[in-house]
């Protein structure tokens, strides 16, 4: 890279990246988090608020996300239609079921700087409910990030050997009734 | 009567106000509307142009810094730690560059920039090495202060 003349390097160094996500079983604010840090281009030495230095961010499986706890029925995503008695009230679920992408969408919506570069930053942003991805944007992708939590296997998922030799701390009596 | 003849009616009462007008106007030549052409409108916001300078001075060294922070704070991720740990394992290790300098070396320097956060780490995990580790130190980092003599 040190043999490219100078109008390359500028171009090689600032050119823009595409960055894969997954979704699937992953928190909507972590993924917001990682989403918003690489649109703006803070993950980048050369950041600078004015340098238009942003990638494009990809989110597949926004079906799948998960939230913790009781999010999906206490969270409420809330909204006005200007008109009088237009308050409108939505859970988590039935956001989520109306319109898989808007959790995301709206979560990175709210981690992204409040200026005017907010909304070019929102258009490079990409999210597919599904697997499905159109043919250009899937020849544009470069980087594939890793996910930010752990998915934890399913007991069905774990080997017979695995499960038998894994620690037990107490073995119960013959006549003892799980609930 | 003291002025006699007709050219002594003649009063000459500040042969320099263009030029002290022209010194006001050449601050505004870059405004919008009718502040960079007219005295009156452009005396006030040249003023008040020149109070916002005088402000920004002091602001412009705190901008600055918050850059050259975000700036290490995304360099040093890269490479797999946080800028608190970078920092506070630099100063314990003794390493007395700026914020200015290691921004600098993080977007010009890549591998200097590297082989401190290495150091950092290296420092950061002595602990862990001296509980859990062999005894050995990490290849290639030197992380004691050498008292010179």
């Amino acid at each position: 890279m040190s043999s490219f003349s100078r109008s390359a390097q500028q171009w090689a160094t600032f050119a823009r990246s595409w960055f894969l996500i997954d979704a699937r079983m992953q928190p909507p604010g972590k993924l917001a988090s990682m989403s918003a840090i690489r649109l703006q281009g803070k993950h980048k030495p050369i950041y600078h608020a004015l340098s238009d230095c942003g990638d494009h961010v990809v989110i597949i499986n926004s079906r799948e996300i998960a939230f913790s706890g009781n999010k999906w029925e206490q969270k409420v995503y809330s909204s006005h239609t200007g008109y009088p008695g237009g308050f409108k009230q939505v859970t988590a679920a039935q956001l989520h079921h109306k319109d898989p992408k808007a959790i995301v969408k709206l979560a990175i919506y709210g981690m992204l700087p409040k200026n005017l570069q907010r909304r070019t930053m929102m258009q490079r942003l990409h999210i597919f409910p599904d697997d499905v991805l159109p043919d250009d944007i899937m020849a544009n992708l470069t980087e594939e990030l890793p996910q930010p939590r752990e998915v934890p296997r399913k007991l069905s998922e774990y080997t017979q050997e695995e499960i038998d030799a894994f620690p037990r701390l107490w073995t119960p009596p013959e006549e003892y009734k799980m609930k | 009567m003291v002025f006699l003849t007709l050219s002594c009616w003649i009063r000459s009462r500040g042969p320099d106000r263009y030029w002290k007008v022209q010194e006001v106007l050449k601050n505004a030549r870059h405004f919008r509307g009718r502040k960079n052409r007219c005295y009156k409108l452009a005396v006030r916001m040249v003023r008040r142009a020149f109070v916002y300078a005088t402000k920004a001075r002091k602001l412009k060294k705190r901008n600055m810094r918050t850059l050259w922070i975000s700036r290490i704070a995304a360099a040093s991720r890269e490479h797999g730690m946080k800028y608190p740990a970078l920092m506070h394992n630099l100063v314990k290790s003794s390493v007395q560059l700026n914020r200015h300098v290691i921004s600098d070396l993080a977007i010009t320097e890549p591998r200097s920039f590297l082989s401190l956060a290495k150091l950092a780490r290296a420092r950061q995990q002595e602990g862990f090495r001296a509980a859990l580790g062999d005894g050995k130190e990490p290849p290639g980092v030197l992380s004691r202060v050498a008292f010179l003599q």
